[in-house]
């Protein structure tokens, strides 16, 4: 709750975001919208084999042509992780700019550049690539095998050669407490297997880049990122180019999902085509190259949990096998997160983690919303229903006796990033859930027959804000901001966070304005490039408002402390005894002290003062590290109707309710939450994205007709989905903000799974649960059914 | 990208069949562009000709003739969807449009791009089939009609010559009243059929005439059941006859697994609509004729 005296005139008002316009007229400009003056086109050569050895690439065609090529013998023999969020002796390195050997379908292998797209794409036809095709490893437990072709013998960690055995990248085991006592004192335990899929991230735009080239050897980079600090020092790393002269832009971006937290690949590559050939150059990827270029991570969890009789957890041992596909961008972080997703969950006594992430000859897997937290979330939500079931106790009392609240230790980023939980809405949000929902009145799970079938289903969990911690741990988390008020009271916020569409730097503006009592309308956000503004690690993580609003409410205050210092000057009254706030019909900020009102300056006057007298700018840089990472909770209650005869599944009704702290702008903050939904529902039922096992090609050959993703056609009327917000406050936040982003999807499979549970009886525990596989499931029990009968 | 080509916009059919003729097998119909445009990107088709037929207007017409209705190969998915005459007497293509693709796409897709692509899944064909449908063929010599049926050959495979177009579609009147159509695709808008079914049938008190049960996705062309007809035709409706029928359309199909589905699911799922879809039809059949 915000505390009482807190009048807030920004903060939680629902305002248009500065964006907005711009998004829905077509007026914004990303990256494929660039045009420069004598601008060139380039298109990359992919392989069309998922295993292959590359003999030889040919040229002299394209280059007869008049285009410029790229290959693995142009580019620096730097093995580098585009991903440098972990700290670099966690980096496992196992990528080139373009690649010395072909390990999945999509794989750059050359690249070309001519003055047309038309040129482009005929110069790209005439490269020859000799390729040795090998064993195509699509299967996890097969890429184990003694025998399996080794996709890597060697990668680097940190500055260190790493051999690589059976295709393992990265294993981790993490123990806390003694798991067999923890057993062997519970009155239950169970045991599932479950497997989540490699689905693709499906945002809007597809990743693109523009290269220039300047006169001083340097270069300037419009990207699809979501961090310009960490593209600008992987490009300065790869082609040994000082940083400043490097300046990589902040381009609107059309949606992540996590897709690019790394430097894309192509990013590199366009780099490499404009340093070899002097032009400006810009790269675009096609939709089929992109759903070939990332996925989620897949995870195969079994999953033990022992309860006593009273409905407490004793242990848990988890098993995780994660198939990562060709290249290992952040497997370590990975398993970090998964064990520790599981950990925050629910308080067990005692826990064993035992992870494997292994190579095989698909898309490389990436982070995706929610990194390990949906797949985590629902073996973990799954199986404490059934855990409920085995108990018979109420799932929704289940686990209000078992989780994370209120003072306990939450993992925001695995084992080395912890702090104290502080804020915690989760009873409220079980409690308003069943109320919404009708929880009393679900069926008895399995109790239906005929066509149509009803089932409420719930699950619960979060996801972190930021990845800070009181002390150093496996991953870099901090912000900074500049923040200069101008001569007519108007702010500029400089700040190199990324907004992935979901209005982050609108809420950066919000808390600004806040600090500042200026009317967030007089706040604007400066376009952002690396040479002008001070280092954020990236928007991922759900950080963005927390850690990022962080950054920018630290350095707000320090400009309000300067502000008052002048107005003190000016106005005759102690610092301390002036307050801002901002005044409507002026449309400013005004400086004055409530006991003597008529002693007052608007912001406007008073930094024009400051510029006729010479007093200087008003303006602060600040850098912040958050020292918690708050969970932000949400819990998922949804109906189901399952048509049986073909397996379809309706959802009726959503009910979701989130704990993100004070809400800095409700309808943004409403609409992560149907986003969440949608994204999840997607996972849940609809989003199959799998491999054809001998070619290693995509069964949808990356195409959006078999590519499927939920429409609206799927989605629940508006009308029935029930959003909320708990009444929470986070001391450590931004006027007490939490995030919300990637919390928004993460208990939603799990919230299907259990939905269809009670309407058909029937545990699904592999993604997608699609009509497919519920008919197949309901013949199965039926059959089963009949048989016992006949026993 | 897609590969260099020529263009022309033709300005009737004549015009159409004209260039068709000069630029021979080179030369492709371009109408909504939704399948061949697709094609041309993927490089399974690279003619050097299109000839776009999308502004002849001869083409755009739907009409009621003596003894059928005249849909113009033009009309598109969105035309049929707000053409009243197929609203009032062919609803079962009504229905087939809430189901086809996204709105853009139906504003631009035919039917005749739809028939002459032929698809094992076009969502048109399946309804054509239960509605009898004839279409209309036309080179710069003069028309032939043939039966939909005969037209579809294969798997992306017609009767058409290279210098030839599909110019109508002919369906015969009167129409059965019962009409039903059921489609299942990986979700319920913008998807391809895993299986499409239609249904049209009269009834004489109770027993079932002029049945006629189309499927789409379940074969390498869309085709009728016949043995699935046999089993209602001259009969007296029933449950257990529909649940019958039903059985015989999925034995009568050869489904094949693919991204969309499997074999066995396709077979369970031509059973579970071919059956839903016979009541339908049989229900609306009962409605009193106007
Ligand atoms: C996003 C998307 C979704 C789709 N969803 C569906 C769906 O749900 N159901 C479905 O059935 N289809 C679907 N399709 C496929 C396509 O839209 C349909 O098959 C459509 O009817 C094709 O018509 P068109 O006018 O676009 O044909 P075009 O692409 O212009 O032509 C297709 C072929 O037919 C030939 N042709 C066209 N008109 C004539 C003519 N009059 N005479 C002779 N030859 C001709 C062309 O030369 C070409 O070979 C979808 C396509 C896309 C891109």
């Amino acid at each position: 709750m915000v505390p009482e005296q807190q009048q807030l005139h920004s903060i939680g008002q629902a305002t248009w975001r500065r964006d907005g316009q711009a998004k829905v007229t077509g007026a914004e400009e990303y990256v494929s919208d660039i045009t420069l003056p004598r601008m060139w086109h380039a298109r990359v050569l992919r392989s069309p084999y998922a295993h292959a050895r590359i003999v030889h690439v040919d040229t002299s065609y394209a280059e007869a042509l008049g285009a410029v090529c790229l290959t693995h013998a142009d580019i620096p023999k730097i093995r580098y992780n585009e991903r440098i969020v972990s700290t670099p002796p966690h980096l496992y390195r196992d990528r080139y700019v373009l690649a010395d050997k072909a390990r999945h379908v999509g794989e750059a292998i050359a690249a070309v550049a001519a003055p047309t797209e038309a040129a482009a794409e005929q110069a790209l036809r005439a490269l020859r690539v000799e390729y040795e095709v090998l064993e195509t490893i699509t299967d996890p437990e097969v890429a184990m095998w003694d025998g399996t072709e080794p996709i890597y013998t060697n990668v680097q960690l940190g500055d260190q050669e790493l051999s690589i055995e059976h295709n393992i990248a990265v294993q981790r085991t993490i123990e806390l407490g003694d798991i067999e006592h923890g057993f062997a004192n519970s009155a239950v335990i169970l045991e599932r297997e479950f497997a989540t899929s490699r689905i693709y991230h499906a945002q809007m735009e597809t990743k693109g880049v523009v290269c220039r080239p300047e006169s001083d050897g340097g270069i300037t980079v419009w990207p699809t990122a979501q961090s310009i600090h960490n593209v600008r020092q992987l490009l300065g790393e790869i082609y040994s180019l000082p940083l400043h002269k490097i300046n990589v832009k902040r381009v609107p971006i059309g949606g992540t999902f996590g897709s690019s937290i790394q430097m894309n690949s192509v990013i590199p590559i366009c780099v490499g085509l404009t340093l070899k050939s002097g032009k400006t150059i810009k790269l675009v990827t096609t939709r089929e190259e992109d759903m070939y270029d990332h996925v989620r991570y897949p995870s195969r969890i079994r999953l033990k949990l022992g309860a006593t009789k009273d409905g407490l957890l004793t242990a848990g041992h988890m098993h995780a096998l994660s198939d990562i596909g060709a290249h290992n961008t952040q497997a370590f972080a990975f398993l970090s997160v998964l064990s520790g997703w599981w950990a925050s969950l629910y308080k067990l006594p005692a826990m064993k983690f035992e992870g494997k992430a292994v190579y095989t000859n698909k898309t490389p897997s990436c982070a995706m919303q929610g990194f390990g937290n949906p797949q985590a979330t629902f073996a973990v939500e799954s199986l404490m229903d059934d855990l409920a079931d085995a108990l018979g106790i109420d799932p929704v009392e289940f686990r209000l006796r078992n989780y994370v609240g209120l003072g306990g230790t939450f993992w925001g980023q695995g084992p080395s990033v912890q702090s104290i939980v502080l804020s915690d809405g989760v009873p409220e949000l079980l409690e308003k859930g069943m109320e919404k929902i009708g929880w009393p009145g679900r069926p008895v799970s399995g109790s239906q027959t005929g066509r149509y079938r009803r089932g409420i289903g719930m699950a619960r969990g979060f996801h972190t804000s930021g990845a800070g911690a009181p002390k150093p741990g496996e991953v870099i988390d901090y912000s900074g901001a500049f923040i200069k008020v101008n001569e007519d009271g108007t702010v500029d916020v400089v700040h190199a966070l990324m907004d992935h569409g979901g209005g982050t730097l609108d809420a950066i503006a919000k808390i600004v304005a806040e600090e500042l009592g200026i009317p967030s309308d007089r706040i604007g956000i400066s376009p952002a490039d690396t040479l002008t503004t001070v280092y954020d690690v990236v928007t991922h993580a759900t950080r963005g408002v927390y850690a990022g609003g962080g950054a920018a409410h630290k350095a707000a205050r320090k400009v309000k402390a300067i502000l008052l210092d002048y107005a003190s000057r000016v106005l005759g009254i102690e610092t301390n005894a002036l307050v801002i706030e901002p005044d409507e019909t002026l449309g400013q900020g005004v400086i004055y002290c409530p006991s003597f009102p008529e002693r007052r300056i608007t912001v406007g006057a008073l930094a024009k003062l400051c510029q006729t007298n010479s007093w200087g700018s008003i303006a602060a840089v600040e850098s912040l590290r958050q020292v918690n990472c708050p969970p932000a909770y949400v819990a998922y209650f949804v109906e189901v109707e399952v048509d049986t005869e073909t397996g379809s599944v309706r959802t009726v009704r959503a009910v979701i309710g989130s704990d993100c702290g004070t809400v800095v702008n409700p309808d943004l903050a409403v609409g992560q939450l149907e986003g969440g939904l949608s994204k999840g529902l997607g996972y849940a039922l609809v989003e199959d994205n799998s491999w054809e096992q001998e070619s290693g090609r995509l069964l949808s050959k990356g195409f959006w007709v078999d590519g499927k993703t939920p429409a609206m056609s799927e989605s629940p009327l508006l009308e029935d989905i029930d959003t909320f917000f708990a009444d929470s406050y986070e001391p450590s936040g931004p006027f007490g903000a939490k995030g919300i982003g990637e919390a928004a999807t993460n208990p939603c499979a799990a919230a299907y799974g259990n939905a269809l549970y009670n309407a058909l009886g029937i545990r699904f525990t592999e993604l997608p649960i699609t009509p497919e596989r519920i008919v197949a499931s309901m013949v199965a029990a039926e059959s089963g059914a009949t048989k016992a009968v006949l026993v | 990208m897609l590969p260099q080509t020529d263009y022309v916009k033709a300005s009737s059919v004549a015009h159409a069949l004209d260039m068709l003729h000069q630029y021979g097998t080179g030369a492709a119909i371009l109408a909504g562009g939704t399948d061949l445009i697709v094609d041309m990107r993927e490089r399974r088709r690279e003619p050097t000709m299109l000839v776009d037929i999308s502004s002849v207007e001869e083409l755009a017409e739907i009409d009621v003739g003596t003894g059928n209705i005249r849909i113009g190969a033009g009309v598109t998915v969105a035309g049929l969807a707000g053409s009243a005459i197929v609203q009032h007497q062919l609803p079962l293509v009504t229905e087939v449009t809430r189901h086809f693709a996204d709105y853009l796409t139906r504003n631009r897709a035919t039917i005749g791009g739809n028939l002459a692509n032929a698809s094992p899944g076009a969502d048109l064909v399946p309804p054509l089939l239960a509605l009898n449908a004839s279409v209309v063929l036309a080179t710069a010599q003069g028309e032939r009609t043939v039966d939909l049926n005969d037209f579809l050959v294969g798997p992306r495979r017609t009767l058409l010559l290279w210098n030839e177009l599909v110019r109508a579609i002919h369906i015969p009147t009167p129409v059965p009243r019962g009409q039903a159509y059921e489609k299942l695709g990986l979700r319920t808008g913008g998807a391809i059929a895993v299986v499409s079914c239609a249904v049209s049938m009269d009834q004489a008190g109770g027993e079932c005439r002029r049945v006629r049960i189309g499927l789409g996705a379940v074969a390498p062309r869309a085709f009728r059941s016949s043995e699935a007809e046999q089993i209602m035709e001259g009969h007296m409706f029933s449950s257990d006859i529909a649940a019958r029928a039903a059985e015989a359309a999925a034995n009568s199909s050869q489904p094949i697994s693919d991204v969309r589905g499997s074999a066995e699911y396709r077979h369970a799922m031509v059973r579970a609509l071919v059956e839903r879809a016979l009541h339908a039809a049989y229900e609306r059949s009962s409605e009193p004729q106007e």
